[in-house]
This record gives C-alpha cells, sequence and structure tokens, in this order.
C-alpha cells in the first residue's frame, strides 16, 4: 500500500497566550492510497482544520506534512490531484450552479462531465438558480457532485450530507460506492453521523478536542471492543484489571465495553454468565468521545 | 499492493494554472462585461436626455457655454467604481473556491492580475472608441462629453487617450485588489484599520499641503502633467497595490 497523506506532530494554534485554540494538537497519522477514510469527531473537534491543513488552505503551526510525498503548501503538483469542497465552501455572488459546473472541469483533468450532469439530474438540482439561493441540501449537493465528478486522486468531502434528505444521503453514498469500485482513488470523508457511513470507511481517524484518538482500519476497530452486559457484581468483577472505555447501570444490571477482549476473555465472561453484545462504530466513538475513562493518548490497543 | 492508475492527462503547465484562474473570475461574463455596458448605456440614454433639454432651451450663443460645463461630468466615472467592485469580489469570493479547487495562491495572484489588466485593455478600447464616436457626432449632436470630460480627455492623439482609460482601470482594478486581499487575509478588523490609517495619511497631506501653503504649487503640478500626465501616475500606486497584494495572498486563508 502506498501511503498518500502522512502527518507528524502536526499542530495548528489560533490566537496567542491564554487566547490561544489548540484547533490541533501533535497529530500523527498516515492514509493509504485508494481507501476511504472517515474523519470522525463532534462538531468544533478539529475536521475542518486538519482538512484545510492537508490541502494547504491553512498553515501548520508546527509539525510537517507530506501529501503524495510532498508539503502541499503552494505546491501545485500536489494540488492539482486534489478536491476539497468544503462544507461552507463560499461562491462567488454572480454563480449559478451552471458556473460551477462550467468551471470546475477547468480544474480536474478527470472531470467527467457525463457524470456531473447525471449527478445533477439524480440530486434534482437547479443548474440556473444563483448558488447563495440554494438551501443547504442543494448547497451540499453541489459540494458533493463536484467531488464525485471530480475524480481526483484525493477528495475530501467536507461533512457533504448537511441538510440532504434520507435518499439523497443514501443516493450520495451508494454513488460515492459504485463510482470508488471503478475509479478507485483516496477519499476522505468527514462526518458525524458514523452509522450511516460505517459500512463504506475502511480506516477510520477519530478526532477529540484537536487530538486524534483513534486511528485505526475499521474492521479492526468493530471489533476492538464489546459491550458485556450482566449483573452489576458479575460486571464489577469480569472488568477489573481490564480497558473499559464506558460504563452505564440501570438497577441491578450494568454494562460495560470492554476494549480489546480476544476470545479467551469472551469465554470467560459468558462462564461468568454475562452477555456480550456487539458495540457500533458510533457507539465506539461516542464512548470514546465523552468518556472521562477514555485512553486520550492511545488509540485502539493492539 | 495496489496498483496506481496512470493519469491520463500531463500536469498542468504553469500558463494553464494562472490562465484558468481568468476563465474562473469570467466564468460569469455577464458580470464582467454585460451589467457593466448596459448600465453605461443606460446612464448615457439618460444623459444624453438631460443634454438634449438643454440645448434644446438655450440659444446658440448660451449652448457653447453649456457645453463647457458639460465637460465637468462624470457620469462615465461610474464604470471605474464598478470595475472596483468587480475586483473586491473576484478576491473576496473567488479565492475560496479556486483554493477548493486545488488552485495555488500564486497562481490565483496572477492569473487575477492577468484577468485584470485584460479587462482595462478591453474597457479601455471601448471608452476610447465611444470617445471617437463622440468627436465624430459633435458630442453625440448635442455637444456633449460624455467619454471626453476633463478628467479623462487628452489632445495627445488616439493612443494616449486609450493610454489613460487604461491607466486609471489598472489603478481602479488594483486598487480593489489590495483592500479585498487585506479583507481576505485580516477581515474586517485589517480593513478598517487600513481604512483609517489611509484616512489618516490623507488628512495628513492636505494638512500638510495647507500647512505650507502649497495649494497652488499643487494644482499647478497637476495642471502642468495634464490628464496624461496624471493617469500615467496613477500606474505608481496600482503597482505597488498589485505587489503587495499578491504578498497579503500568498500569506492568507479562506475563511467561511
Amino acid at each position: 500500500m502506498t501511503t498518500v497523506i502522512r502527518a507528524e506532530g502536526l499542530s495548528k494554534t489560533y490566537g496567542h497566550g491564554s487566547n490561544a485554540v489548540h484547533a490541533l494538537a501533535d497529530a500523527t497519522f498516515a492514509l493509504e492510497e485508494n481507501r476511504i477514510h472517515g474523519l470522525l469527531g463532534r462538531n468544533g473537534a478539529g475536521k475542518t482544520t486538519l482538512m484545510q491543513l492537508l490541502t494547504g488552505q491553512e498553515f501548520a503551526t508546527a509539525g510537517t506534512i507530506e501529501v503524495f510525498g510532498e508539503n502541499p503548501v503552494e505546491n501545485a503538483r500536489v494540488l492539482d490531484r486534489v478536491c476539497f469542497i468544503k462544507e461552507s465552501q463560499r461562491y462567488p455572488e454572480d454563480f449559478r450552479v451552471k458556473h460551477v459546473l462550467r468551471s470546475a472541469p477547468w480544474f480536474f483533468p478527470e472531470w467527467d462531465q457525463d457524470f456531473a450532469e447525471e449527478l445533477v439530474e439524480r440530486f434534482r438540482l437547479p443548474v440556473n438558480r444563483r448558488v447563495k439561493k440554494l438551501s443547504r441540501g442543494q448547497l451540499s449537493a453541489v459540494g458533493v457532485i463536484v467531488g464525485l465528478a471530480s475524480r481526483a486522486p484525493l477528495t475530501f468531502f467536507d461533512e457533504p450530507y448537511l441538510g440532504l434528505d434520507a435518499v439523497a444521503r443514501q443516493l450520495f453514498y451508494d454513488t460515492l460506492l459504485a463510482d470508488f469500485a471503478e475509479h478507485p482513488r483516496t477519499v476522505v470523508l468527514s462526518t458525524h453521523l458514523i452509522d450511516e457511513v460505517s459500512n463504506l470507511l475502511e480506516h477510520v481517524v477519530v478526532i477529540d478536542e484537536g487530538r486524534i484518538i483513534i486511528d485505526a482500519d475499521a474492521d479492526d476497530l468493530r471489533g476492538s471492543a464489546i459491550d458485556v452486559v450482566g449483573a452489576r457484581s458479575a460486571v464489577e468483577a469480569f472488568t477489573a484489571g481490564r480497558e473499559v472505555l464506558h460504563r452505564s447501570a440501570l438497577g441491578g444490571l450494568a454494562t460495560a465495553t470492554v476494549a480489546g477482549l480476544d476470545e479467551a476473555g469472551r469465554a470467560e465472561a459468558r462462564a461468568a454468565g454475562l452477555e456480550l453484545a456487539p458495540v457500533s462504530l458510533q457507539q465506539l466513538v461516542v464512548r470514546t468521545t465523552t468518556g472521562e475513562t477514555a485512553d486520550r493518548t492511545n488509540g485502539v490497543p493492539a | 499492493m495496489t496498483a496506481i492508475a496512470a493519469s491520463t492527462h500531463a500536469p498542468a503547465s504553469p500558463g494553464a494554472r494562472v490562465w484558468r484562474i481568468v476563465r474562473l473570475l469570467t466564468a460569469n461574463p455577464m458580470t464582467t462585461i454585460g451589467m457593466p455596458l448596459m448600465v453605461l448605456a443606460l446612464i448615457f440614454a439618460g444623459t444624453w436626455f438631460i443634454w438634449w433639454l438643454v440645448m434644446a432651451s438655450v440659444s446658440g450663443a448660451d449652448a457653447q457655454d453649456a457645453a463647457d460645463g458639460i465637460r465637468y461630468n462624470g457620469a462615465a466615472a461610474w464604470i471605474f467604481v464598478y470595475m472596483l467592485v468587480v475586483a473586491v469580489q473576484a478576491v473576496n469570493l473567488a479565492f475560496p473556491l479556486a483554493l477548493g479547487y486545488g488552485s495555488t495562491r500564486r497562481a490565483f495572484s496572477a492569473g487575477a492580475a492577468l484577468t485584470f489588466l485584460m479587462l482595462s485593455v478591453v474597457y479601455a478600447s471601448i471608452m476610447t472608441f465611444a470617445r471617437w464616436l463622440e468627436v465624430l457626432t459633435d458630442g453625440w449632436g448635442v455637444l456633449g462629453s460624455f467619454f471626453g470630460t476633463n478628467y479623462f480627455a487628452t489632445d495627445a492623439g488616439w493612443l494616449a487617450q486609450w493610454w489613460i482609460y487604461f491607466c486609471w482601470f489598472v489603478f481602479f482594478f488594483f486598487t480593489g485588489m489590495i483592500f479585498a486581499a487585506v479583507f481576505v487575509r485580516w477581515r474586517a478588523f485589517g480593513l478598517t484599520t487600513s481604512l483609517l490609517a489611509l484616512g489618516v495619511l490623507v488628512v495628513a497631506a492636505v494638512a500638510a499641503i495647507t500647512l505650507t501653503n502649497s495649494w497652488p504649487q499643487v494644482w499647478e503640478t497637476l495642471v502642468g502633467l495634464g490628464t496624461l500626465g496624471v493617469a500615467s501616475w496613477m500606474l505608481v500606486p496600482a503597482v505597488l497595490a498589485a505587489g503587495l497584494g499578491h504578498l497579503l495572498l500568498r500569506r492568507a486563508t479562506p475563511r467561511s
């Protein structure tokens, strides 16, 4: 596998002194080529800042970034292969949808016009409407269509579902997957609707308060934690000495989300009369980004 | 190991990267060409009608007086302000989109400058041609001076006339560009601060000229320069604005 993005000790701080906001702190990770990567996190976690850094739109305070092996800042060789339509993307005042669709191909050599037109139809986008008159969902659709039809070797989708109805969201996920199969490329999808995209994602980076807290393959992640349910005393006895991501209790019943439970551990739990339940990607992320017990520095235990 | 699908397209040349910015900024020609020409035509029609009324109500001897007065109208000045706004909008709103499309700031800045120069050539040619028509038709039949006002007209020939318009367009485009660049880089705070600073400079200059009783010399200098000289000098602030604007954009970040 070839690495497309490599970040090391990447930090971005806005402001100075006591007003300083650490939008991103000491992020180190790598994204491989031709996969769909999920960039997950709560609002304000630093997802957009990270994507702006990776596309050279923002300047890093510290650390290094390599995209296609080079620093992306003001680097045409890198940026020619990148498409990043932000969730809050601004367009020229006088632009109608058709002007976006007319201008985008000039910047993306792999642009597929037929595909773009097909998508416009499927998303029911009014091409003659001014971009600033579009609804939130239609605005998202513009970003989605440019991102998909650009076929850029490195494409970012920044919360592309905002304002889209359930049908349009499913349409985006299905189209992305189908087109990705035909035209493999590296996709980074930022989202907080994790359940909806969990089947799409091959690799997951979870960011919380500017820190990378999970960086793992989606499959490993799904099996990495398990809910242990049973009598409170039995759960407590079982989890003693184990890494617990989250606990909840209702009356005499308790649930603990246990990380890295191997086959022997599972057998032991069953023997103790406890039930095991899978943890969805969404629950896992929620539990690692809200729980006091969350391990902030490590990702998923090996 | 996944095989990398080789791109069938050669990487864009630096020239192509700049040229697509020109195309982006003029993607809707209604804004850069259509609207300004239509509004200019409307203002011209309105002005012409007023002149016609004036000329219809004065007798032969007074007509020349009235025509001289008309030469101090600012009707055509509107188009220069419009171009300043075009430049502001281009830099402020096309910049974030160009970066989203994977353009470099360098290419954007160069493309914007090229666009402004090209539009200056186009509009200077249109204005010069209109002035030529104006002279040919004896001031549109009413001794009017819409394009050859005292601020822009010259006796030094058509090339000089074209050059005067060109310099003023360049000046207004790049003035718009520098203020938009300040806004893109430092938002409202930066723009307010720089406008205040500019205001202080202007007041200081006026005070200095007034206190040293130099106003007669200033007017003399301006008259001595003539419309051609003044317009040519406008290239100095324009070039400074272009250079400074480029430096500002090189470190600017598109914000939402």
